[in-house]
């Protein structure tokens, strides 16, 4: 009885923990002043994305460079499901069913979410043929089509000009949630079989295939998985700041999410928890720097730029002495000793 | 003669298999068949096109001629991964463990590969290193452990899968004499537990003739020779072969 007890702890205690630590940080910081409180939330929707590009990375072992697409068209889908049409009149061109429709912000983060997954699917298909750098490469490519797409269909997106009008639902409660359920998520795929056959393959091809493993499909699935995941994230992104403009889905993000993944370790759902706190406080950290503070008469401020040197900097020195992350790779252990015999 | 045995359900055949790499002829008309339940030893000279005939019949190598059956099906074209699923499974010369994973996971990757689910998969993992030896194992990382291991681990892997056909790219190849004994009881075992045709590459002759119901000799892409142990030892094309001309 205790036996089976503690084998179910030691299943569920590398998820369990990290979300504690999510809990007991969105308890402290909900106690903070606002802009603290938005300084989660949008830490938290990171997260989200960061969670859902690992799903894909961390198991299968490739890079993608194009996740955050996933997240524009999550973020865009939501917007269209869900912005009045009186105002989708004004400042769009769609057919007259689409400025009608006006639906509830979760079944159209759903919606939204799964049209992530179908263009995750569409690209996927030809991109799961390709390993190692051309499918890092095609991944990338993918994101500029998307955005350079969403930059310019005026009709649909508005194009250069911001899209406004979104209903503003995601506050550090809401996002704390959907980050749970992401890990929650994340963790029973990692622990199924589909996804334990994708870890094989990320070890050695050869040997997956060797051994029954179709790896092109396994991969597939991770990839439109995540996909739904970091379409998620988009969705809530959008529903946060409420306003949308394509630049806000491009390399940037690309560029933090990928940082927040290998600080912490890419290999593991902890790395994955690990690097966004980090990175997240850090930044932040060096935002306050940089705006400076008075001394007396006397203002210091550091140079403009301090964060993306200062996160760029600590991404070089743990691919220079810690390659497999903070975490190196591993998932958090139950701490309790097993009993001998 | 072929067409009976396979009727009879279990046989993995090459053809008159031909593979070219670039120009160079790696094997060139190759046949040979594995029955269920019999140990066929493969063995020739290095450069023979040993290794090339095993991607063969995995379905890492398309053939540029002839053709692979298995139990009478033509399954030239398909892909590894499909092979390993109708029970065609292989070890390599390069081990090729999952190195980050533990023991257990790569054995356990094994039942998985061929649609198991975590929980059959768990309990054949677990039966599976019973087998083998490596129970104590079970936790420590497959990168991490010595050299023998390593090679147990590939072919607990390969068992995991139960395979009907076994194929051992020189299993024996660093190991010492305790573990070459070792290895000669597992591969009877496998035999007798699973009813499983093995195909033996081995250049450890001792393994070889003490194993072996038939040996097949490749020299220079083709077969030369195919017999008993004793007869194999007689012949002087396979002397040949060997040591060239002038000790014939």
């Amino acid at each position: 009885m205790i036996g089976r007890m503690e084998k179910a702890a030691r299943l569920i205690w590398p998820v369990l923990s990290l979300a504690l630590v999510l809990v007991v940080l969105a308890a402290l910081l909900s106690l903070g002043p606002m802009p603290l409180q938005r300084t989660a939330t949008e830490a938290f929707i990171r997260l989200i994305v960061v969670i859902g590009i690992y799903i894909f990375i961390g198991n299968s072992g490739i890079l993608s460079f194009g996740h955050v697409s996933f997240m524009a068209i999550g973020a865009y889908g939501s917007a269209l499901l869900t912005i009045p049409p009186t105002m989708k009149k004004i400042v769009l061109d769609l057919p007259p069913f689409m400025t009608a429709l006006q639906l509830p912000t979760i079944p159209a983060a759903v919606i939204a979410a799964t049209l992530s997954s179908i263009f995750a699917f569409l690209i996927g298909v030809p991109l799961m043929r390709l390993s190692g750098i051309s499918a890092a490469m095609g991944t990338f490519a993918s994101l500029a089509i998307v955005y350079v797409v969403i930059s310019n269909w005026k009709e649909v997106t508005g194009g250069a000009s911001a899209l406004i009008g979104l209903p503003v639902y995601a506050d550090i409660w809401v996002t704390l949630i959907y980050a749970l359920l992401a890990l929650g998520l994340a963790y029973a795929y990692q622990e199924s079989r589909y996804g334990r056959r994708l870890r094989a393959s990320r070890e050695n091809e050869v040997a997956a295939l060797a051994t029954g493993i179709n790896v092109r499909r396994e991969r597939l699935i991770a990839f439109v998985f995540s996909a739904f995941i970091v379409g998620f994230g988009g969705v809530l992104h959008a529903h946060f700041i409420g306003v949308l403009s394509s630049s806000s889905f491009y390399l940037d993000v690309t560029f933090i999410t990928l940082a927040m993944l290998v600080i912490g370790g890419m290999n593991s759902l902890a790395g994955a928890v690990t690097g966004t706190i980090v990175v997240s406080v850090l930044g932040e950290l060096l935002r306050l720097i940089e705006a400076g503070f008075d001394i007396g008469t006397v203002h210091l401020a550091a140079p403009r730029g301090l964060r993306e040197v200062g996160l760029s900097f600590l991404m070089l020195m743990i691919l220079l002495f810690r390659p497999q992350g903070l975490t190196s790779g591993r998932e958090f252990a139950w701490p309790i000793a097993p009993r001998a015999g | 003669m072929q067409s009976v045995r396979a009727a009879d359900g279990g046989t993995l055949e090459a053809r008159d298999v031909h593979v070219r790499f670039e120009g160079v002829r790696a094997i060139s008309g190759a046949s040979l068949h594995l029955g269920q339940n019999e140990i066929l030893g493969l063995i020739g000279p290095n450069g023979a096109g040993k290794t090339t005939l095993v991607n063969v019949l995995t379905g890492f190598q398309r053939p540029d001629k002839g053709s692979v059956w298995l139990s009478g099906r033509n399954v030239t074209g398909r892909t590894p991964f499909q092979l390993a699923r109708d029970g065609v499974a292989r070890t390599f010369q390069g081990v090729r463990l999952f190195g980050g994973l533990s023991v257990f996971q790569n054995v356990e990757a094994g039942a998985l590969g061929v649609g198991l689910g975590r929980h059959r998969a768990r309990e054949r993992a677990d039966e599976v290193l019973q087998w083998l030896n490596l129970a104590s194992q079970a936790m420590a990382r497959a990168d991490a452990l010595p050299f023998g291991e390593e090679r147990r681990v590939g072919i607990a892997r390969a068992l995991a899968m139960r395979p009907r056909f076994l194929l051992l790219d020189e299993p024996a190849a660093g190991l010492n004499e305790h573990e070459c004994d070792e290895l000669r009881d597992v591969i009877r075992d496998i035999r007798r537990r699973l009813d499983c045709g093995v195909l033996l590459i081995e250049h450890n002759m001792a393994v070889i003739m003490g194993l072996c119901d038939r040996i097949h000799v490749l020299d220079q892409g083709r077969s030369i020779a195919e017999g008993a142990p004793s007869d194999i030892r007689a012949n002087s094309d396979v002397k040949k072969a060997y040591l060239g001309e002038d000790f014939v």
